[in-house]
């Protein structure tokens, strides 16, 4: 009976959800229902992501605006889903550990303890902000590290709707300290989109197969002017250039980048150039070898795909420096810096030196290296800058999660039904110190 | 065929040139340019392009096409099957509000100054006001602004693209 505690990292993209306890999530799956154009019928879920479905230009609806639940029914039925078919766990029977997003308007807790409570009938509730979670997890993993001894750490979560920086001590997140970047991976991946739309493939409507592209092709660029410079180059020079072929519904209908190794030229950049370019000149040999399988693709090569150059880096960009885009916002280095200034200083160096990164928009390569070049100059000279990534930024809050799920001590933070029908919603949140 | 062509050509270009004064006189001023600006930002955050706005979760609706006429039909296919009193109740009662409006509801600015939230949240504007401006055709650093609209450029060649395809061509 104690045992059942169901844990659900509720994104605006990914809803991470699975039994507390064990390491991983049952399932990462997205938090969105999709109707193919082809179809009437709305696709919840793990069923957006069968390789059968053909989701190109697929209308989508999302149960989140800007990080927070504005669809409390659309969000009631792809929980109900996912409950019954995907963990299929009995909620009258166990109790859930819900992630909320900082800053949470009364209304809409309101709206969640209904629907958790009065339509899905949950046994007891948990709400849990990410960062602390964050921070639990990084500090059970390495009992010895600073995180853990200092009992504070700052946790940068670059998520799909929005980027937080977030200080926690003690496992609380100070709400006084945190900051906000409203900027996630949505708005880059729609960016991306607005950016090959204009100038190659009309992809405005393609928001998966995007999405694709973003994590395959995108990364943090360390020296903007210099790779503008390279991504300028005409041909094999070019490093940044790459393609990226669009499903056409026949023979595959995921897209896929055209070339890896191509994909992968700039990696090597950083080392020696020279040796590079001759590496790209293997790569024509390959390509003139293997002209075939090209031609059986599509007679219309152009028509099936784009080719990218500095929109790769010049898509996270963005969360580096927002103003850039026309938006009246500090870039993610100085949201950080806010954020610890906002805290006691006695707390800054430790701060300082245990910066955690979460949130799948982290995982673009370089970008912490990138962070700590912008970071660096704005941090005082007698303090270390560390930042920590985690091994798999989307799952961190979720496993974060089913730690304090099955921590002794969770049913009794729990606010139980019993306690909801009689004090109502305001009980829970007197509860979660919110 | 040829003169087909070239006539339907002209007539295309016909068109932009009557909706061009309407827009330039939109965006001549820097405030529209940055209302232009911010309805670009806005749409960053949209799920689904730019149509978000005709049909929002009207389930009747099936994905817009490119086709004019189709969609046409279709819209007038579905009023048929209901009035449209009871489609705009039906709508209203099962549209989502968004979360700005959820937001200003909150009233956020009601709590005493100390109490953290969303609103004061937020990181502020940047320290250094230096903004990079990249080409909006090509992407590389844009050194001139477009007269009409304010969006970037960096080449005769990239200006000419933006004129043709872009320039005062879009909504504001």
């Amino acid at each position: 009976m104690m045992s059942n505690v169901v844990v659900v990292d509720n994104g605006g993209g990914l809803i991470k959800a699975g039994i507390g306890g064990e390491r991983d999530p049952t399932c990462v799956v997205p938090n969105c229902t999709a109707r193919p154009s082809s179809s009437k019928k709305w696709l919840v879920a793990d069923q957006l992501l069968s390789p059968s479905e053909d989701l190109t230009s697929a209308t989508l609806r999302r149960p989140f605006d800007r990080g927070h639940l504005i669809n409390p029914d659309l969000q009631s039925s792809v929980w109900a889903h996912l409950f019954t078919n995907l963990l299929k766990i009995n909620p009258a029977s166990s109790s859930l550990l819900l992630t909320e997003p900082l800053f949470a308007l009364p209304s809409i807790q309101h709206a969640v303890d209904e629907i958790i409570f009065e339509e899905l009938n949950f046994r007891a509730l948990f709400v849990a902000d990410s960062p602390s979670l964050v921070h639990l997890y990084e500090a059970s993993r390495r009992p010895y590290g600073l995180v853990s001894k200092a009992q504070c750490s700052l946790v940068v979560d670059c998520g799909f709707s929005f980027t937080h920086a977030a200080p926690v001590l003690q496992n609380f997140t100070l709400n006084y300290g945190v900051k906000r970047l409203d900027l996630g991976g949505k708005a880059l991946t729609n960016y991306l989109k607005e950016l090959v739309s204009y100038r190659s493939v009309n992809v405005m409507d393609e928001s998966f197969i995007m999405d694709d592209v973003k994590e395959k092709l995108c990364f943090v660029s360390l020296d903007v002017q210099r790779d503008l410079k390279i991504a300028r180059r005409p041909g094999k020079d070019n490093l940044y250039r790459c393609s990226y072929v669009l499903p056409d519904g026949i023979t595959h209908m995921r897209g896929f980048v055209k070339d890896t190794n191509e994909a992968k030229r700039y990696l090597a950049l950083h080392e020696n150039e020279a040796p590079f370019l001759a590496g790209g000149k293997d790569y024509v040999e390959l390509q003139d070898g293997s002209d075939n399988p090209k031609d059986k693709r599509n007679i219309d090569l152009t028509k099936t795909e784009f080719s990218l150059t500095n929109e790769r880096f010049l898509v996270p960009e963005m969360i580096f420096r927002p103003a850039d885009l026309g938006m009246n916002q500090a870039g993610l280095a100085e949201c950080i810096v806010r954020a610890v200034d906002s805290c006691h200083s006695h707390l800054h160096p430790a701060l300082y030196e245990s910066i955690i990164l979460t949130g799948g928009s982290t995982l673009f390569p370089r970008f912490a290296q990138r962070l700590e070049m912008e970071l660096r100059p704005l941090v005082p000279d007698e303090y270390q800058v560390k930042i920590t990534t985690q091994e798999d930024p989307i799952l961190g809050v979720w496993r974060g999660g089913s730690l304090l799920a099955s921590s002794p001590d969770f049913e009794a933070m729990c606010v139980t039904k019993a306690e909801y029908e009689e004090l109502g919603s305001a009980r829970c949140h007197r509860r979660f110190f919110h | 065929m040829d003169e087909e062509m070239s006539s339907s050509l002209r007539r295309m270009s016909m068109r932009t040139r009557k909706v061009a004064p309407k827009m330039a006189a939109a965006l001549a001023s820097s405030d529209n340019r940055a209302q232009a600006m911010l309805a670009r930002l806005e749409a960053l955050e949209n799920d689904n392009a730019g149509l978000e706005t005709v049909q929002v979760d009207d389930d009747d609706e099936v994905s817009f096409d490119d086709d004019d006429q189709a969609y046409q039909k279709k819209q007038s296919k579905s009023t048929k099957r209901k009035t449209r009193q009871a489609k705009a109740l039906e709508n209203a009662k099962k549209a989502p509000r968004t979360f700005l409006e959820l937001l200003q509801e909150a009233n956020l600015e009601s709590l005493p100054p100390h109490v953290p939230s969303y609103s004061r949240a937020a990181v502020g504007p940047p320290s250094s006001t230096a903004r990079r401006h990249f080409c909006t055709v090509c992407g590389f650093s844009g050194s001139y602004t477009c007269v009409q609209c304010g969006m970037r450029f960096c080449s005769i060649r990239c200006q000419t693209i933006h004129t043709d395809t872009r320039c005062l061509k879009f909504v504001a």
